[in-house]
C-alpha cells in the first residue's frame, strides 16, 4: 500500500475509479429506478473529483471548469431523468425498472 | 458558428409559437430558417474559421453540418403529417428538434473535449423527452426511460474517458492531445481512456455489444422520432467519432503494439461484431420498425470502417460523407412509409405491408428503392456508399482484405431482410386492399428523395469531390 | 449509337409509365417496338462489324473520379465499344429480347409493373454487354438482378418467392466477389493516357517505363476500370496489390491467384457450373416463360462472357495454370447436367438441366485454351442462346394450355398437335447435336479444341473430351426419351389434368417466335461461317495473350 500511493495522483485515480466502477455496477445490478440515477450521480461525481485532481496537478483551471459544465449538465440531465421517472410512475404505479418490459428483442 | 446561433434562436422561437400565436406559420418558418443556417454554413466553405479554440469551421465540419442541415429539412419536410393531426404539440416538438439539432452541429465542429460533451448532452437531453412523448403509451415510457438510462450512462464512461485523457495530456483540445501524445510514452491510463471513449462512442452510435438498447428505444419512440434518431443524431455521432480519433489519436501507439494503433484493434472487433450479429438479428426481425433499428446497428459497421482507417486514409471523409447521406436519406423515407402504413393499418409488422405494391404503388416503389439503396445494390447510392468505403479500406491496409470479406458477408444477409420487406410488399393478400391514405404533397417530397437517392447513384462524384478537403 | 441501344428502353419506360393503366395494349406495342428497334439496331451493327479491327463504335465520357490520398487518383469512364467477344451476344441479346417480348404478350396482372420491368432488363442487358470498363460492367450485372427478381418474384409460380430470392443472393454472392476483385484491380492498374496528361508527359511511351521503375510515385497515378488497361500486364503498378510483381502468399496461393477464383466463381455462378448451378432448375420452374426464355438465353451468356473478357485475359497465367480444374467443372457440368435431365420429370426442369450440361461445354471450350475451343465456346454461347429460347417458348406453349409440365402426364401428342410436335423435334434434335444444326458445330467444336489441347501441350489431357462426348450420348439419350414419352405413340393424357381452351395446335403469335428460331438454328449449321467470321482474329489473340506466345 506504501507503494501504490506513493505518487498522490495515482491515490486520486484509484479513489476515482473505485466510486465510478460502484456507480456502473450500481446501475447494473439494481432495480429500482431512484437508486440508478444515484448511481448515475456517483459516476459523474467520480469523474468530477479525478478531473480537479488532475487540474491541480497540471496546474490548468480547464478542468475545474469542466467540472461546472458536468455539474450543470447533470443537474439538467437529471431533472428529465426525474420527469420521465413521474411519468412512468403514473402510468404503472412503480418505480422499479422490472414494471417496463414491453419492448424485448 | 453563425448557424448554431441561428438555430437556437429558431430554437426559441418555436418554443415561443404559442404564446405569441403564430402555429399556424411555423412550420414554414423554421424551413425557412434551415434554407438560411445552409445558407450561413456555405459562406464558412474554405474559411477555416476557429471560434476561441473550441470550435473550428474547418470544411469537414461545413459538409457535415450542410449534411445534418440537409436531413433535418427533409426530417421537417415529412414529419409534417404527424404534427397537423392532434397527437403532439408541434411547437414543443419543433423547439426540442431544433435544439437537439444545434447539439449535433456542435459534435462535428468541436475542436474542445469540452464542447463535444456539451454537443452530445444538447443533442441527447431533448431526445430524451421526445422519445418519451406519448405520455400514456408504456412502450414510450419505456423507451424514453431506456434511452435516458444508457445516455446518461454512455455519458459518464465517455467522460471518465476524456478525464483519462486529459490527465495524461493536460489538454481538452485535440490538435494539442495529438502533439501532447507526440513519440512520447503514455501513462497507462491514458489508453485505458480511448478505450472507455471507443466504448462510449460505441453506445452512442450504437456498435455492437453495445447497441441492445437500441432497438427497444427505436420501436417503443414514436416513428419520426425514431427516424430524427436513426439518422440525424447517428451522423453526428460519427462525424464526432470521426473528427476526435482521426485528429487526436491517430498516432496513439502503445509501445508493445507497434503495428497499428491501439484502438485500431477494439474498433475492428466491433466492426467485426457488429456487421455480424447486426446482420443476423436483423433477419430474424417480423417487425419492420425493429428491422429497422437493427439494419441501422448493421450499418454502424460499415461506417465504422471509416472511423478505422482513418488515420491512414484521408479520403475517408467523403466515404463517411457519401454513406451518412446515402443512409440518412434512405432511413428517412422509409420512416415515412412506415409511418403511413402504421399510421393506416395500426401496425408496423410486416404483414401490414402486404398488398401495398397494389394499393400504393408509389408507396411501395419508394420503400423498394430505398431498401435498394440500403443494401447496396446499384444504381442506387448506397452502392457508391459501399464501394467507396471498400476502396478506402483497402487501399489503407490490403491486408485488411478479410474484413471487407466479412463485410461483404453482412450485406449478403442484409439483401435477405431488406428483400423480406419488398417481398412482403409485392405479395397479394385478398384483405387488406385499402389503400393507405396519403397527401399529394407528401408524395411529391418522398419521389424526390428516390431521385436524390438514384441521382447519387448514378453521379456519387457530388459528395465524394466535395470532400476532398 | 450504342448508348442509344442503353437508353432507348429507360425513355420507353418512362413513356409506359406515364400512360393510364386502360392502354395496356400500347404498353404491349412500345415494349414489343423497343424491342424490335434494338433488334434491327442489333443486326445493323452485327453487319457493320469487321473483326480484327480493334474496339468498334466506341464511346468514352469521363465518368467520375475521386482522389484517393496517397494512393493516387481512381477514376471511372463510361465507355462503351463492340469487340468481337460480344458483338454476337449483342445480337443474341436483340434475338431473345425481341422474342421475349412476344412471348409476354399474354401477361395478364399488373401490366404496367410487367413491361416496365422487361424495358429495364433490355437496358441493362445491352449495357453489361456494350460496357467497356469494369465499374459500368458491374453496375449492369447487377443491377440487372433487379428486374429479373421483380419479374420471378411477381409473375412467376407457386414457389416464385422461394426461387427469387434464391437466384438473387446466388448471384449477388457471386457479384459480390467480383466486386472485391475489381477494387483491388483498378487500385493496382493505372491510365496511362490519364496519367501522361496530369503529370505532363507528352510521350506515353515514356510513361510505363517510369511508371514501372517507380520514377512517378503511386500517389500521382490515375487509376482506371477500363478493360484495356485492366488487360494489359504494363499497366499495373508495381506496389500494385494484384500486380504481377506482387508477393504475397496465404495458404499456399499467391493474392493474384485467390483473384482469380474469387472473380472465375463469380461467373461460375451466372453461369451456372456444377456446384453453384442449382439455383437455375428453381429459378426457371418458378419464372413465366417470356423470363425463362431471356434468363437462359442471355443471363446465363454472361458467366461465359464474363470469364472470356475478364477473368481469363486479366490473369492470364494464373488461368493457364488452373484451367485443368475449370475444364474439370466443365466435364462434370456436363455430365452431371445431363444425368440431372435424365432424371427429372418436370419438362422445364430437364430443360433447365440440359442447360447445365450445355454451358459446360462453354466452359470446357474456354478452359482448352485453343482456337478451335474459344471458337466453338462463342458459337455455343450463341447456339445455345437461340436453342433456350425455343425450348423454353415450346414449354411455355404446353404449359398455357393445361398448365402442368409433367412428362408422365402426356402421351401421343403429335397426334393433337403435329406442328407442335415438328418443332420440338427440331429443338431437340438441334439440342443434342444433331449434324445440320448449330448445337453440333459449337459442341463439334468444342471436342476440337478439347483434343487438340491435349495434343498441343495444352491444360487438358484426352480423357476429358472422351468424357464429354459422353456427355452428348447422355444429351441424346434424354432428349429422344423424353420426345418417345410424351410425343409418339397413343394419345393419351393423364385424368389429373383440366386445360382450359383445349389442347389445340400452335398459334400464329406463337409460330412467329418458333420459326425464326429454328430457322436460325438451322442456317447457323448449315452456314457457320456467318458467325464464326465476326470473331475470328480477336480469338487469336486471346489465345496467344493467354498461352503468353
Amino acid at each position: 500500500m506504501e507503494n501504490l500511493f506513493s505518487n498522490t495522483l495515482d491515490g486520486y485515480l484509484f479513489l476515482a475509479s473505485l466510486l465510478f466502477a460502484i456507480g456502473v455496477l450500481g446501475i447494473l445490478i439494481r432495480r429500482n429506478i431512484i437508486i440508478i440515477f444515484m448511481c448515475v450521480e456517483l459516476m459523474l461525481s467520480a469523474v468530477n473529483l479525478l478531473l480537479t485532481a488532475f487540474s491541480v496537478h497540471h496546474n490548468d483551471p480547464n478542468g475545474q471548469v469542466f467540472v461546472f459544465f458536468i455539474m450543470a449538465v447533470a443537474a439538467a440531465e437529471i431533472t428529465i431523468g426525474l420527469a420521465i421517472l413521474v411519468m412512468i410512475y403514473r402510468n404503472t404505479g412503480s418505480v422499479s425498472i422490472d414494471s417496463l418490459k414491453k419492448l424485448k428483442w | 458558428m453563425k448557424t448554431i446561433i441561428l438555430l437556437s434562436v429558431l430554437g426559441i422561437v418555436a418554443m415561443m409559437a404559442d404564446i405569441f400565436k403564430y402555429r399556424a406559420v411555423l412550420w414554414y418558418l423554421v424551413l425557412a430558417g434551415i434554407g438560411a443556417a445552409v445558407g450561413l454554413e456555405l459562406l464558412e466553405w474554405n474559411q477555416n474559421m476557429p471560434y476561441y479554440g473550441m470550435l473550428l469551421m474547418d470544411n469537414y465540419a461545413v459538409a457535415f453540418s450542410c449534411i445534418i442541415l440537409g436531413l433535418l429539412f427533409v426530417w421537417f419536410l415529412v414529419s409534417r403529417d404527424s404534427y397537423t393531426g392532434q397527437e403532439f404539440n408541434d411547437a414543443d416538438h419543433y423547439a426540442l428538434i431544433l435544439f437537439s439539432s444545434v447539439g449535433a452541429l456542435l459534435m462535428v465542429s468541436f475542436v474542445d473535449l469540452s464542447l463535444m460533451f456539451l454537443g452530445i448532452e444538447i443533442l441527447s437531453i431533448p431526445l430524451y423527452i421526445l422519445a418519451g412523448s406519448r405520455k400514456k403509451d408504456l412502450s414510450s415510457n419505456e423507451s424514453s426511460l431506456k434511452y435516458f438510462l444508457m445516455g446518461s450512462f454512455t455519458t459518464g464512461i465517455l467522460l471518465f474517458g476524456i478525464t483519462l485523457v486529459y490527465g495524461a495530456t493536460g489538454t481538452f483540445h485535440i490538435e494539442r492531445i495529438a502533439s501532447a501524445i507526440g513519440n512520447s510514452t503514455m501513462p497507462v491510463y491514458f489508453y485505458t481512456g480511448i478505450a472507455l471513449l471507443v466504448v462510449g462512442f460505441g453506445f452512442k452510435v450504437s456498435a455492437v455489444p453495445f447497441h441492445f438498447w437500441t432497438p427497444d428505444v427505436y420501436q417503443g419512440a414514436p416513428t419520426f422520432i425514431t427516424a430524427y434518431m436513426s439518422t440525424i443524431v447517428k451522423t453526428a455521432g460519427f462525424a464526432g467519432f470521426y473528427r476526435l480519433f482521426s485528429t487526436s489519436f491517430s498516432n496513439a501507439r502503445m509501445p508493445e503494439l507497434m503495428e497499428g494503433t491501439t484502438w485500431s484493434i477494439l474498433v475492428i472487433v466491433l466492426i467485426v461484431l457488429t456487421i455480424v450479429i447486426g446482420n443476423l438479428i436483423a433477419a430474424y426481425q417480423t417487425n419492420a420498425k425493429r428491422m429497422l433499428a437493427y439494419s441501422g446497428v448493421a450499418q454502424a459497421g460499415y461506417m465504422l470502417m471509416a472511423v478505422l482507417v482513418s488515420q491512414v486514409e484521408d479520403n475517408t471523409k467523403s466515404s463517411l460523407m457519401l454513406y451518412m447521406a446515402s443512409y440518412g436519406l434512405a432511413t428517412l423515407a422509409a420512416f415515412t412509409v412506415l409511418y403511413y402504413v402504421q399510421k393506416s393499418k395500426g401496425s408496423d409488422e410486416f404483414e401490414a405491408f402486404t398488398s401495398l405494391g397494389k394499393t400504393n404503388p408509389l408507396l411501395a416503389a419508394v420503400l423498394t428503392i430505398s431498401m435498394l439503396s440500403l443494401a447496396g445494390i446499384p444504381p442506387t447510392a448506397g452502392f457508391f456508399a459501399k464501394f467507396y468505403l471498400f476502396t478506402s479500406v483497402l487501399k489503407a491496409n490490403p491486408s485488411l482484405l478479410w474484413l471487407v470479406g466479412v463485410a461483404i458477408f453482412g450485406s449478403l444477409v442484409s439483401v435477405y431482410y431488406y428483400f423480406k420487406l419488398i417481398i412482403s410488399m409485392y405479395g397479394s393478400d385478398e384483405k387488406s386492399t385499402a389503400e393507405v391514405p396519403t397527401n399529394m404533397a407528401y408524395q411529391f417530397i418522398l419521389v424526390a428523395i428516390v431521385l436524390i437517392i438514384l441521382f447519387l447513384g448514378i453521379q456519387p462524384g457530388l459528395i465524394t469531390n466535395l470532400a476532398n478537403l | 449509337m450504342l448508348s442509344f441501344l442503353i437508353f432507348l428502353p429507360i425513355l420507353s419506360i418512362c413513356v409506359v409509365l406515364a400512360m393510364p393503366l386502360r392502354r395496356y395494349y400500347l404498353h404491349k406495342a412500345i415494349t414489343l417496338a423497343t424491342a424490335g428497334i434494338q433488334l434491327l439496331s442489333s443486326v445493323f451493327l452485327f453487319a457493320s462489324y469487321q473483326s480484327g479491327q480493334g474496339v468498334q463504335w466506341a464511346e468514352t465520357y469521363e465518368w467520375f473520379s475521386f482522389s484517393a490520398g496517397y494512393l493516387g487518383t481512381l477514376s471511372a469512364d463510361y465507355s462503351l465499344g463492340l469487340d468481337g467477344f460480344n458483338i454476337s451476344l449483342v445480337l443474341l441479346s436483340g434475338i431473345v429480347l425481341f422474342v421475349g417480348a412476344i412471348a409476354g404478350w399474354l401477361t395478364k396482372e399488373n401490366r404496367k409493373g410487367y413491361y416496365s420491368l422487361y424495358l429495364l432488363l433490355c437496358s441493362s442487358i445491352y449495357g453489361c454487354f456494350l460496357a467497356q470498363d469494369f465499374l459500368l460492367f458491374f453496375i449492369f450485372f447487377e443491377f440487372m438482378l433487379l428486374p429479373m427478381y421483380f419479374l420471378i418474384g411477381m409473375w412467376g409460380g407457386p414457389r416464385r418467392e422461394y426461387a427469387s430470392i434464391k437466384f438473387f443472393l446466388y448471384t449477388l454472392a457471386g457479384s459480390l466477389l467480383i466486386l472485391i476483385v475489381m477494387i483491388g484491380l483498378s487500385i493496382s492498374a493505372f491510365d496511362p493516357i490519364k496519367t501522361a496528361t496530369q503529370n505532363g508527359i507528352t510521350e506515353i511511351a515514356l510513361l510505363k517505363p517510369a511508371m514501372q521503375q517507380g520514377r512517378i510515385s503511386a500517389s500521382q497515378a490515375v487509376h482506371t476500370f477500363r478493360f484495356e488497361y485492366l488487360g494489359d500486364a504494363s499497366c499495373y503498378l508495381p506496389s500494385g496489390i494484384l500486380s504481377n510483381a506482387s508477393s504475397f502468399i496465404w495458404k499456399g496461393l499467391s493474392l493474384r491467384e485467390w483473384a482469380f477464383w474469387a472473380l472465375l466463381i463469380g461467373f461460375l455462378i451466372k453461369l451456372p457450373s456444377f456446384p453453384f448451378h442449382t439455383w437455375l432448375p428453381d429459378a426457371h420452374v418458378e419464372a413465366p416463360t417470356a423470363i425463362s426464355v431471356v434468363l437462359a438465353g442471355i443471363l446465363l451468356k454472361i458467366g461465359g462472357y464474363g470469364i472470356m473478357k475478364i477473368a481469363y485475359p486479366f490473369f492470364p497465367a494464373e488461368a493457364l495454370h488452373f484451367s485443368y480444374w475449370i475444364g474439370l467443372l466443365g466435364v462434370i457440368s456436363i455430365v452431371w447436367g445431363a444425368l440431372n435431365a435424365l432424371a427429372m420429370y418436370d419438362l422445364k426442369k430437364m430443360i433447365a438441366y440440359s442447360s447445365v450440361s450445355h454451358m459446360g461445354f462453354v466452359l470446357l471450350g474456354i478452359s482448352s485454351v485453343t482456337v478451335e475451343g474459344l471458337n466453338g465456346a462463342i458459337f455455343q454461347q450463341f447456339s445455345h442462346g437461340i436453342l433456350s429460347s425455343l425450348l423454353f417458348i415450346l414449354t411455355g406453349v404446353l404449359y398455357d394450355r393445361t398448365h402442368d409440365r409433367h412428362i408422365e402426364n402426356y402421351h401421343g401428342l403429335a397426334v393433337k398437335m403435329p406442328i407442335y410436335t415438328a418443332f420440338v423435334m427440331v429443338a431437340f434434335f438441334a439440342s443434342f447435336g444433331l449434324p445440320g444444326f448449330s448445337g453440333f458445330i459449337g459442341e463439334l467444336l468444342i471436342l476440337i479444341g478439347a483434343f487438340s489441347s491435349a495434343s498441343s501441350a495444352g491444360p487438358l489431357p484426352y480423357w476429358m473430351s472422351l468424357v464429354s462426348t459422353a456427355g452428348i450420348l447422355l444429351g441424346a439419350a434424354y432428349f429422344l426419351w423424353t420426345m418417345q414419352r410424351m410425343f409418339f405413340g397413343k394419345f393419351w393424357i393423364n385424368r389429373g389434368i383440366t386445360w382450359k381452351e383445349g389442347l389445340y395446335d400452335l398459334q400464329s403469335r406463337e409460330l412467329l417466335m418458333v420459326i425464326p428460331l429454328s430457322a436460325l438454328t438451322l442456317l447457323l449449321g448449315i452456314m457457320p461461317a456467318w458467325l464464326l467470321q465476326s470473331y475470328s482474329s480477336e480469338t487469336i489473340a486471346w489465345i496467344q495473350l493467354i498461352r503468353g506466345l
